[in-house]
């Protein structure tokens, strides 16, 4: 009887997710575009055929998994630097844990476009520093091999804070006697980091990452503004190439398709990452 | 006293009928339009002058939509798809036409517009209204791509391709300017709509006016890239170009670091303001092409399309009409610098005075030159940016990557079935 207490919330789930999933799986199946009048023609899984043979839909999942994994590794480095210093006590700490948070607080699209002005070659501040140090242009956003760093540095600007807060909270649950016996025993602070800090925050870091990981797998407004998925798709993501597809393109079958391979090709990252964190735990369990 | 109340709820009773039934047969007819915003604050007091011209028979409502192109294509798909939009008429760009007339949603115009209409337009305007030889737009403004160059800088612009980049050269090498040349390079449509003017002047066409069939193979295909690249290679253009839209580089020419510049009409009035350093050292005057090719430039502009699924169409291609009437045109060009579509008016001895370009203008649309009027334009123009930018940032080479183009461009075209 239990499971119908749960009912209400599987109802919603059923409804915002699986419905749509169910109806990306359907249209994946068929040919609707201009071409076929926006009908949908049942196109015997010609669209996925041509999905396992479009090398841009490969190229896009690297740049994707690229992406996420620089941005959010960056991201929770710094987020826990940050969290640490948060968590000390000191003059004025009130009003840095709020500034901190105010990249977070910005639209994206408002952020991406500062950012694509701050790049701008020879304008943007970057590039006026790279000249006063006598640097030639750096050409951030013209260069295939990089652009996509910049992309990361951008994002990273953004989101950090979103994990600092998580970090901060998870630190504030420590109890700080912890840390005194530790001391008391004769323990060094840089030990107390990987003897207490981490192992306790590590539900902490765990929900961030997951957060976070599909976040950047679905990346799509920070880029769109930023690069547009140039230079030469250099930057192109998941997300962007599904809405080109049905929004420039108006071809909604391959669209559903590539959204729902992307879906899936994250559900296996995760399920991955899962089974190894599942993996080191066996081997190595934490101590309580 | 029964009688003068029976009286009075009979007068009361046929007031509030006579209110009912005049209400019932004077009820205006509301259409909306949806507009880019700076299309739609363009045109506050000419619908204001409508509403009061229709007074009690039409409403006319304009719905302002986001500024940025992509923005309000993707407001409009949406609406569109989901079947009875809240709007009767609507802006569409020029390239979005043949995709919007294939998912069927577009009414013809042709009722409301005859020949004698689409005569009175100048040459650029008449062209990218019809798809299948049926009218789906009536052009709100013209538009074209321009070659700006500083007047204080040479005594007459380029006119070949190769002039272009020995002036900016000698230009550079003297230290007179810091870049020769600035357009769009970055991956986007602006790098489609530089490409049609660059291949002309090679004597190149995207697709084959004939047959149908890409042409981004030929001979004159792969000199525009292999120009392009020498623009970026030989410094007549800078690195940063390849990542510019028309804000990037209408800044860098109005602060006065670039000697030409490829740009719209609206860079025009930009240029002319007083936060502009290059007020009055500007002439206007359109691409270069290389002997024996004709010189061309890139057909932009919105029109105005009426929607299948409305209401109200006579009434709202009255309204068509008369927001593109002479007058408003006049207006516009007069108050914001929106270029007009009717050819009488660039004779107008008052719009001439008001404006030095017009003139220019009007030679650019003379040789106006649409972008491929097919439903897949879309995808051909993505993947035309792709192979573009790879050339111009990571040294692709030209004619490996024009060949590439031209058998992704034929696979898109036959799939479609068509075309092949």
């Amino acid at each position: 009887m239990n499971w119908l207490l749960a009912l209400p919330a599987l109802l919603l789930i059923a409804l915002v997710f699986g419905w749509p999933m169910l109806r990306y799986g359907w249209l994946s199946l068929h040919a609707s575009s201009v071409l076929t009048g926006l009908e949908p023609v049942p196109n015997q899984g010609a669209n996925w055929a041509r999905l396992l043979e479009d090398p841009r839909f490969w190229q896009d999942a690297l740049q994707t998994l690229r992406f996420g994994v620089v941005s959010v590794g960056l991201e929770m480095v710094l987020a826990f630097a940050i969290a640490l210093l948060l968590d000390q006590r000191w003059r004025g700490r009130g009003v840095v844990r709020a500034l901190t948070l105010l990249p977070w607080a910005l639209p994206t699209t408002m952020m991406a476009l500062g950012w694509r002005w701050i790049f701008n070659t020879p304008y943007g501040p970057l590039e006026q520093l790279a000249q006063a140090a006598g640097l030639s242009p750096l050409n951030l956003l013209s260069n295939p091999d990089w652009t996509w760093f910049a992309a990361v540095m951008a994002d990273v600007w953004k989101t950090t804070p979103f994990v600092t807060l998580l970090l901060l909270a998870g630190l504030q649950t420590i109890p700080d006697d912890l840390y005194s016996a530790f001391r008391l025993e004769g323990g060094k602070t840089r030990q107390a980091i990987t003897a207490i800090t981490l192992p306790l925050l590590t539900p902490y870091i765990l929900i961030s990452l997951l957060f976070r990981t599909a976040q950047a797998a679905g990346v799509f407004d920070l880029i769109q503004v930023l690069t547009g998925g140039g230079p030469a798709g250099s930057t192109e993501s998941i997300a962007q190439y599904a809405y080109l597809n049905a929004m420039r393109f108006l071809d909604f079958g391959y669209s559903s398709t590539v959204m729902l391979a992307g879906f899936l090709l994250l559900s296996l990252v995760i399920a991955t990452a899962a089974l190894l964190l599942q993996m080191s735990r066996l081997l190595r369990p934490l101590k309580s | 006293m029964p009688l003068m109340r029976r009286l009075l709820l009979t007068l009361i009773g046929l007031l509030l009928a006579g209110s009912i039934g005049w209400s019932g047969l004077q009820r205006p007819e509301e259409i909306s339009i949806l507009m880019p915003a700076p299309f739609a604050d363009a045109t506050v007091d000419q619908v204001k002058q409508f509403n009061a011209d229709h007074s009690g028979r039409i409403v006319l409502n304009v719905i302002r939509g986001p500024r940025d192109t992509e923005s309000i294509s993707d407001l409009a798909i949406s609406s569109l798809l989901l079947g009875t939009p809240p709007f009767d008429a609507l802006l569409v760009d020029v390239t979005w036409l043949p995709k919007y007339v294939a998912a069927d949603w577009l009414q013809p115009l042709d009722p409301w517009f005859d020949d004698a209409d689409v005569d009175a337009l100048v040459a650029g305007a008449r062209l990218g209204n019809s798809v299948n030889g049926d009218l789906y737009r009536w052009p709100f403004g013209a538009d074209v791509g321009l070659l700006y160059w500083r007047k204080d800088l040479m005594p007459e612009p380029p006119r070949t391709a190769s002039d272009l980049i020995q002036i900016a050269s000698r230009l550079r090498a003297d230290g007179k300017v810091k870049e020769g040349f600035v357009w769009q390079g970055r991956q986007y449509e602006g790098l489609s709509c530089n490409f049609v003017e660059f291949l002309s002047a090679f004597g190149g066409t995207w697709l084959d006016p004939v047959t149908g069939q890409p042409e981004l193979d030929s001979k004159a295909a792969r000199a525009t890239v292999h120009w392009m690249q020498q623009l970026i290679r030989e410094g007549t253009s800078p690195l940063a170009v390849s990542n510019y839209a028309e804000p990037e580089t209408l800044q860098a020419f109005k602060a006065g670091d670039a000697a030409l510049m490829r740009n719209w009409p609206y860079a025009w009035a930009e240029l002319q303001s007083d936060s502009s350093a290059v007020k009055g050292r500007v002439g206007v005057t359109t691409m270069v092409a290389e002997p024996g090719a004709s010189p061309a430039a890139t057909l932009g502009s919105w029109g105005f399309s009426l929607l299948r699924g409305s209401q109200h169409q006579q009434a709202t291609a009255e309204a068509i009409r008369a927001l593109t009437s002479s007058q408003a045109q006049r207006d516009r060009f007069l108050q914001q610098g929106y270029t007009p579509t009717e050819a009488s008016l660039f004779e107008d001895p008052e719009l001439l005075e008001a404006s030095p370009v017009l003139t220019q203008l009007k030679e650019a649309l003379a040789i106006a030159v649409p972008r491929p009027i097919t439903p897949l334009y879309a995808q051909m123009s993505d993947l035309l940016q792709r192979q573009l930018s790879g050339v111009l940032t990571e040294k692709r080479d030209p004619d490996q990557a024009m060949e590439q183009l031209q058998g992704a461009t034929i696979t898109l075209l036959r799939s479609a079935g068509g075309e092949s």
